[in-house]
Protein backbone atom coordinates (compact mmCIF):
# COMPACT_ATOMS: atom_id res chain seq x y z
CA UNK A 1 0.00 0.00 0.00
CA UNK A 2 1.70 3.35 -0.84
CA UNK A 3 2.74 5.58 1.78
CA UNK A 4 0.58 8.87 2.85
CA UNK A 5 2.29 12.04 3.16
CA UNK A 6 0.57 15.40 4.16
CA UNK A 7 2.12 18.09 2.31
CA UNK A 8 1.30 21.65 4.00
CA UNK A 9 1.87 24.91 2.56
CA UNK A 10 -0.16 27.99 1.97
CA UNK A 11 1.23 28.66 -1.51
CA UNK A 12 -1.39 26.49 -3.95
CA UNK A 13 1.30 26.32 -6.89
CA UNK A 14 3.93 24.92 -4.33
CA UNK A 15 1.50 22.34 -2.84
CA UNK A 16 0.30 21.15 -6.40
CA UNK A 17 4.33 20.55 -7.67
CA UNK A 18 4.91 18.83 -4.28
CA UNK A 19 1.92 16.27 -4.95
CA UNK A 20 2.73 16.08 -8.21
CA UNK A 21 6.31 14.80 -7.89
CA UNK A 22 4.99 12.88 -5.03
CA UNK A 23 2.41 10.88 -6.32
CA UNK A 24 4.56 10.53 -9.50
CA UNK A 25 6.73 8.33 -7.72
CA UNK A 26 4.12 6.39 -6.07
CA UNK A 27 2.93 8.52 -2.66
CA UNK A 28 -0.64 9.64 -1.50
CA UNK A 29 -0.46 12.76 -1.18
CA UNK A 30 -2.65 14.77 1.74
CA UNK A 31 -2.73 18.38 1.11
CA UNK A 32 -3.21 21.27 3.95
CA UNK A 33 -2.97 25.45 3.13
CA UNK A 34 -1.64 26.12 6.44
CA UNK A 35 -0.19 24.50 9.72
CA UNK A 36 -4.14 24.78 11.75
CA UNK A 37 -5.41 23.28 8.42
CA UNK A 38 -2.30 20.36 8.67
CA UNK A 39 -2.70 19.75 11.91
CA UNK A 40 -6.48 19.12 11.45
CA UNK A 41 -5.90 16.92 8.51
CA UNK A 42 -3.01 14.95 10.60
CA UNK A 43 -5.44 14.24 13.22
CA UNK A 44 -8.26 13.15 10.82
CA UNK A 45 -5.88 10.31 9.12
CA UNK A 46 -2.19 8.99 10.38
CA UNK A 47 0.09 10.09 7.59
CA UNK A 48 3.71 8.29 7.45
CA UNK A 49 5.45 11.72 6.66
CA UNK A 50 4.46 15.38 7.06
CA UNK A 51 6.24 18.22 4.80
CA UNK A 52 5.54 21.47 5.99
CA UNK A 53 6.12 25.03 5.19
CA UNK A 54 7.40 27.77 7.87
CA UNK A 55 5.87 30.88 7.12
CA UNK A 56 2.05 30.88 7.03
CA UNK A 57 -1.01 32.16 8.20
CA UNK A 58 -2.75 30.92 11.08
CA UNK A 59 -0.09 28.56 11.92
CA UNK A 60 3.63 28.50 11.15
CA UNK A 61 5.72 24.87 10.61
CA UNK A 62 7.09 24.90 13.54
CA UNK A 63 3.93 25.35 15.94
CA UNK A 64 2.64 22.56 14.08
CA UNK A 65 5.53 20.45 14.53
CA UNK A 66 5.37 20.77 18.62
CA UNK A 67 1.75 20.03 18.34
CA UNK A 68 2.59 17.40 16.63
CA UNK A 69 4.80 15.67 18.51
CA UNK A 70 2.42 16.11 21.44
CA UNK A 71 0.33 13.91 20.09
CA UNK A 72 1.05 10.22 20.85
CA UNK A 73 0.55 8.77 16.77
CA UNK A 74 2.96 11.69 16.01
CA UNK A 75 6.08 11.17 18.47
CA UNK A 76 8.19 8.90 16.09
CA UNK A 77 6.96 10.02 12.26
CA UNK A 78 9.09 11.59 10.44
CA UNK A 79 8.26 15.30 9.69
CA UNK A 80 10.56 17.74 6.92
CA UNK A 81 11.21 21.49 7.10
CA UNK A 82 10.30 22.45 3.12
CA UNK A 83 10.79 25.96 3.14
CA UNK A 84 12.89 29.36 1.84
CA UNK A 85 14.22 29.80 5.14
CA UNK A 86 17.44 28.88 5.03
CA UNK A 87 19.44 30.70 8.70
CA UNK A 88 21.07 27.98 11.20
CA UNK A 89 19.56 29.78 13.80
CA UNK A 90 16.04 28.75 12.09
CA UNK A 91 16.95 24.83 11.41
CA UNK A 92 18.23 24.77 14.86
CA UNK A 93 14.84 25.82 15.95
CA UNK A 94 13.21 23.50 13.57
CA UNK A 95 15.64 20.06 14.92
CA UNK A 96 14.33 21.54 18.56
CA UNK A 97 10.96 21.64 17.62
CA UNK A 98 11.25 18.15 16.49
CA UNK A 99 11.81 18.03 12.51
CA UNK A 100 14.06 15.20 11.20
CA UNK A 101 15.11 16.85 7.99
CA UNK A 102 15.14 20.69 6.37
CA UNK A 103 14.54 20.98 2.58
CA UNK A 104 15.48 24.86 1.45
CA UNK A 105 13.22 26.20 -1.08
CA UNK A 106 13.35 25.76 -4.07
CA UNK A 107 13.39 22.10 -4.37
CA UNK A 108 14.11 19.77 -7.12
CA UNK A 109 11.88 17.22 -7.64
CA UNK A 110 14.18 14.11 -7.86
CA UNK A 111 16.24 15.09 -5.12
CA UNK A 112 12.82 15.36 -2.99
CA UNK A 113 11.91 11.80 -3.77
CA UNK A 114 15.27 10.51 -3.10
CA UNK A 115 15.12 12.26 0.78
CA UNK A 116 11.56 10.92 1.15
CA UNK A 117 12.58 7.45 0.41
CA UNK A 118 15.92 7.83 2.66
CA UNK A 119 13.32 8.39 5.45
CA UNK A 120 10.09 6.53 4.91
CA UNK A 121 11.53 3.88 2.18
CA UNK B 1 20.19 77.43 25.59
CA UNK B 2 17.94 80.21 23.72
CA UNK B 3 14.23 79.01 22.82
CA UNK B 4 15.58 79.52 19.36
CA UNK B 5 17.92 76.80 19.40
CA UNK B 6 16.25 74.62 21.44
CA UNK B 7 13.09 74.65 18.68
CA UNK B 8 16.02 74.37 16.32
CA UNK B 9 17.61 71.38 17.92
CA UNK B 10 14.24 69.20 18.33
CA UNK B 11 13.25 69.66 14.68
CA UNK B 12 16.91 68.75 13.63
CA UNK B 13 16.00 65.19 15.37
CA UNK B 14 12.78 64.99 13.85
CA UNK B 15 14.21 65.46 10.71
CA UNK B 16 17.13 63.18 10.72
CA UNK B 17 15.28 60.71 12.50
CA UNK B 18 12.23 60.81 9.27
CA UNK B 19 15.10 60.89 6.78
CA UNK B 20 17.23 57.66 8.68
CA UNK B 21 14.13 55.70 9.07
CA UNK B 22 13.02 56.30 5.73
CA UNK B 23 16.09 55.46 4.05
CA UNK B 24 16.60 52.08 5.45
CA UNK B 25 12.99 51.39 4.69
CA UNK B 26 13.07 52.43 0.97
CA UNK B 27 16.56 50.64 0.82
CA UNK B 28 15.15 47.09 2.49
CA UNK B 29 11.64 47.81 -0.42
CA UNK B 30 14.89 48.61 -3.03
CA UNK B 31 17.07 45.16 -1.75
CA UNK B 32 13.51 43.05 -2.01
CA UNK B 33 12.53 44.53 -5.56
CA UNK B 34 15.87 43.77 -7.22
CA UNK B 35 15.58 40.58 -5.59
CA UNK B 36 12.52 39.96 -7.04
CA UNK B 37 13.39 41.28 -10.35
CA UNK B 38 16.60 39.11 -10.76
CA UNK B 39 13.98 36.04 -9.69
CA UNK B 40 11.84 36.51 -12.46
CA UNK B 41 14.31 36.77 -14.87
CA UNK B 42 16.05 33.33 -14.43
CA UNK B 43 12.69 32.36 -13.93
CA UNK B 44 11.80 33.11 -16.91
CA UNK B 45 14.81 32.17 -18.56
CA UNK B 46 14.80 28.86 -17.25
CA UNK B 47 10.89 28.13 -17.71
CA UNK B 48 11.57 28.98 -21.92
CA UNK B 49 14.62 26.94 -22.07
CA UNK B 50 12.34 23.91 -20.01
CA UNK B 51 9.38 24.64 -22.53
CA UNK B 52 11.84 24.62 -25.57
CA UNK B 53 13.47 21.43 -24.58
CA UNK B 54 9.89 19.69 -23.43
CA UNK B 55 8.66 20.97 -26.99
CA UNK B 56 11.80 19.68 -28.61
CA UNK B 57 11.52 16.13 -27.12
CA UNK B 58 7.92 15.70 -27.92
CA UNK B 59 8.51 16.94 -31.05
CA UNK B 60 11.15 14.16 -31.63
CA UNK B 61 8.87 11.92 -29.92
CA UNK B 62 5.68 12.33 -32.20
CA UNK B 63 8.85 12.13 -35.50
CA UNK B 64 9.36 8.31 -34.59
CA UNK B 65 5.77 7.13 -33.68
CA UNK B 66 4.89 8.25 -37.48
CA UNK B 67 7.83 6.49 -38.16
CA UNK B 68 6.86 3.56 -36.43
CA UNK B 69 2.97 3.95 -37.80
CA UNK B 70 4.18 4.20 -41.39
CA UNK B 71 5.58 0.48 -41.24
CA UNK B 72 9.00 1.77 -40.24
CA UNK B 73 11.31 -0.34 -38.81
CA UNK B 74 13.41 1.54 -36.00
CA UNK B 75 17.44 1.06 -35.89
CA UNK B 76 18.68 0.09 -32.41
CA UNK B 77 19.50 3.74 -32.16
CA UNK B 78 16.44 4.55 -32.08
CA UNK B 79 15.10 2.13 -29.89
CA UNK B 80 17.17 3.50 -27.17
CA UNK B 81 16.84 6.70 -28.03
CA UNK B 82 12.75 6.18 -27.90
CA UNK B 83 13.27 4.10 -24.47
CA UNK B 84 15.14 7.42 -22.71
CA UNK B 85 13.02 10.01 -24.02
CA UNK B 86 10.43 9.61 -20.77
CA UNK B 87 13.60 10.33 -18.90
CA UNK B 88 14.56 13.05 -20.41
CA UNK B 89 11.32 14.52 -20.79
CA UNK B 90 11.13 14.15 -17.07
CA UNK B 91 14.34 15.78 -16.45
CA UNK B 92 12.66 18.86 -18.43
CA UNK B 93 9.58 19.03 -16.26
CA UNK B 94 11.72 18.69 -13.05
CA UNK B 95 13.65 21.73 -14.23
CA UNK B 96 10.54 23.31 -14.66
CA UNK B 97 9.03 22.69 -11.31
CA UNK B 98 12.21 23.85 -9.72
CA UNK B 99 11.97 26.96 -11.85
CA UNK B 100 8.44 27.59 -11.15
CA UNK B 101 9.00 27.81 -7.40
CA UNK B 102 10.01 31.83 -8.32
CA UNK B 103 6.76 32.60 -7.60
CA UNK B 104 6.37 31.25 -3.75
CA UNK B 105 9.95 33.69 -3.26
CA UNK B 106 8.70 36.58 -4.92
CA UNK B 107 5.53 36.37 -3.43
CA UNK B 108 6.96 36.69 -0.02
CA UNK B 109 9.25 39.57 -1.35
CA UNK B 110 6.22 41.33 -2.75
CA UNK B 111 4.24 40.71 -0.12
CA UNK B 112 6.92 41.90 2.41
CA UNK B 113 7.30 44.69 0.02
CA UNK B 114 3.39 46.07 0.56
CA UNK B 115 3.40 45.63 4.13
CA UNK B 116 6.31 48.19 4.41
CA UNK B 117 4.85 50.76 2.14
CA UNK B 118 2.06 50.75 3.98
CA UNK B 119 4.16 50.66 7.50
CA UNK B 120 5.74 54.01 5.49
CA UNK B 121 2.16 55.42 5.18
CA UNK B 122 1.27 54.92 8.93
CA UNK B 123 4.66 56.70 9.61
CA UNK B 124 3.99 59.64 7.36
CA UNK B 125 0.65 59.59 8.28
CA UNK B 126 1.61 60.09 12.12
CA UNK B 127 3.82 62.58 10.99
CA UNK B 128 0.94 64.67 9.20
CA UNK B 129 -1.30 63.94 12.49
CA UNK B 130 1.39 65.47 14.61
CA UNK B 131 1.91 68.61 12.27
CA UNK B 132 -2.15 69.63 12.44
CA UNK B 133 -1.80 69.82 15.85
CA UNK B 134 0.46 72.66 15.22
CA UNK B 135 -1.56 76.29 14.89
CA UNK B 136 -0.07 79.81 14.96
CA UNK B 137 -1.15 80.50 17.94
CA UNK B 138 0.74 77.36 19.62
CA UNK B 139 3.71 78.39 22.25
CA UNK B 140 7.12 77.31 21.17
CA UNK B 141 7.50 75.16 24.61
CA UNK B 142 4.23 73.35 23.03
CA UNK B 143 5.94 73.34 19.90
CA UNK B 144 9.20 71.44 21.31
CA UNK B 145 7.04 69.14 23.35
CA UNK B 146 5.03 68.05 19.91
CA UNK B 147 8.58 67.32 18.28
CA UNK B 148 9.63 65.13 20.94
CA UNK B 149 6.38 63.23 20.89
CA UNK B 150 6.81 63.08 17.11
CA UNK B 151 10.31 61.62 17.54
CA UNK B 152 9.24 59.18 19.82
CA UNK B 153 5.96 58.22 17.81
CA UNK B 154 8.26 58.03 14.30
CA UNK B 155 10.84 55.87 16.16
CA UNK B 156 8.62 53.44 18.01
CA UNK B 157 6.41 52.78 14.54
CA UNK B 158 9.50 51.91 12.48
CA UNK B 159 11.28 49.59 15.20
CA UNK B 160 7.94 47.62 15.16
CA UNK B 161 7.63 47.45 11.62
CA UNK B 162 11.37 46.50 11.29
CA UNK B 163 10.86 43.44 13.85
CA UNK B 164 7.56 42.74 12.05
CA UNK B 165 9.32 42.27 8.60
CA UNK B 166 12.02 39.72 9.32
CA UNK B 167 13.67 38.62 5.78
CA UNK B 168 12.74 35.00 5.34
CA UNK B 169 13.70 34.66 1.76
CA UNK B 170 17.23 34.99 0.72
CA UNK B 171 17.53 33.12 -2.57
CA UNK B 172 18.80 35.19 -5.49
CA UNK B 173 18.81 32.13 -7.68
CA UNK B 174 16.45 29.55 -8.64
CA UNK B 175 18.55 26.49 -7.57
CA UNK B 176 17.45 23.93 -5.89
CA UNK B 177 18.44 25.08 -1.87
CA UNK B 178 20.35 22.40 0.41
CA UNK B 179 18.83 19.52 2.21
CA UNK B 180 19.84 18.39 5.85
CA UNK B 181 18.67 15.54 7.45
CA UNK B 182 18.96 15.70 11.29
Amino acid sequence: MAKTILAVDDSSSLRQMVAFSLKAAGYMVVEAVDGQDGFEKAKQQSVDLVLTDQNMPRMDGLSLIKLLRGLPTYQKTPILMLTTESSDEMKQKGRAAGANGWLVKPFDPQRLIEVVKKVIG
Amino acid sequence: MTRKKILGSHVKRLLAGVSDHGRKHLTEVETDLIQTELLLEEAVEKLTASFMAIHSAVGAQQDTIDFLLAGGKPSVEESRRLTGMSGEIGAHVNSAITSMQFQDMTSQLIDRTLKRVSGLREFLGTLGAYGNEVQPETSSEEIVDLLGKMSIALAIQSIELRSTLRKAVNQQHLESGDIELF
